[in-house]
């Protein structure tokens, strides 16, 4: 019964093989230059020296509204895609609108540089 | 089985909310939440929707969840010095309730893979909530889509860096 699972094992297979793969194989074929900026400790976005505990630039905020767009977007996906051949055209259309209208908004923040981090 | 589960699930999901609204360290505050996030999707995946248990994690454990990460960086916390001495009455709890969680998760899998035994009445599988959704409902999915629309387009113009003064004159 066990087997109703498969796909979810495969998936966290083929993710540990992507994420593992990637990090070798960079390592393997990739130049290596090393300089100052590139071997200093990464944080995204911050200098990653000192407190935690500061206030974060609003350029986060943007980024993470927008996160929280798309992922309602894609929940709305997990449905549509179980029934994605019993729906048909007109499902398939339907799918096609919302998100053509989400990509509107995405279209409109990304031609008004609020994804640009400068 | 089931049953069971519903009560420890349900001891969990309090007793981590309890924790959540008396923490003074906000960012333990919000980890405690999301456990209780968790322990209230494994509820609504015994009570017999999958797809419902799912979207508390993506959309509550996920996304919810960066509203509340982001609150904790607007608010410019104080430094606070790192305790003294033992503090596992800090970890303890949690380690506790994720773990008995995580136990809980793991008797679900392997005891009841196809959830066939739940505890509500009625089974909602997701191909059934996604013919509902995209079939009789179809006109309120585009009206969440425009929702969607208006929530970028607002955070873009509350997050937007107007343009200097100084630059027009």
């Amino acid at each position: 019964m066990l087997d109703s699972y498969l796909p979810i094992l495969t998936l966290i297979i083929i993710a540990l093989c992507f994420s593992i793969g990637s990090v070798v194989f960079s390592r393997l074929i990739g130049e290596k230059r090393m300089t100052e900026l590139k071997m200093s400790p990464y944080e995204c976005g911050m200098p990653p020296v000192g407190s935690a505990r500061e206030r974060f630039s609003v350029k986060f905020y943007i980024i993470a509204m927008l996160f929280i767009v798309f992922d309602i977007e894609v929940v709305f996906m997990y449905p549509w895609a179980v029934m994605f051949k019993r729906l048909g055209l007109f499902g398939f259309m339907e799918m096609g609108v919302f998100i053509l209208i989400l990509l509107v908004g995405y279209a409109y923040v990304w031609k008004k540089g609020a994804l640009e981090w400068e | 089985m089931a049953s069971l589960l519903f009560y420890i699930l349900g001891f969990i999901m309090l007793t981590a909310t309890l924790l959540c609204i008396t923490r003074r360290n906000p960012v333990h505050a919000v980890i405690y939440l999301v456990v209780g996030f968790f322990a209230l999707a494994l509820m609504f995946y015994l009570l017999g929707a999958p797809l419902v248990a799912a979207w508390e994690v993506i959309v509550y454990a996920g996304a919810i969840m960066v509203l509340f990460l982001f609150i904790i960086m607007m608010l410019g916390l104080a430094p606070q010095e790192l305790p003294e001495g033992p503090n596992w009455h800090r970890w303890g709890p949690l380690v506790l309730l994720s773990s008995s969680l995580m136990a809980c998760t793991l008797l679900l899998i392997f005891q009841d893979p196809a959830a066939t035994e739940i505890i509500g009445t009625y089974y909602l599988a997701p191909q059934e909530l996604g013919e509902a959704l995209f079939g009789r409902y179809a006109l309120a999915v585009e009206v969440v889509s425009f929702q969607l629309l208006f929530a970028s387009i607002g955070a873009y113009m509350l997050g937007r860096s107007l343009p200097k003064e100084d630059d027009e004159s």
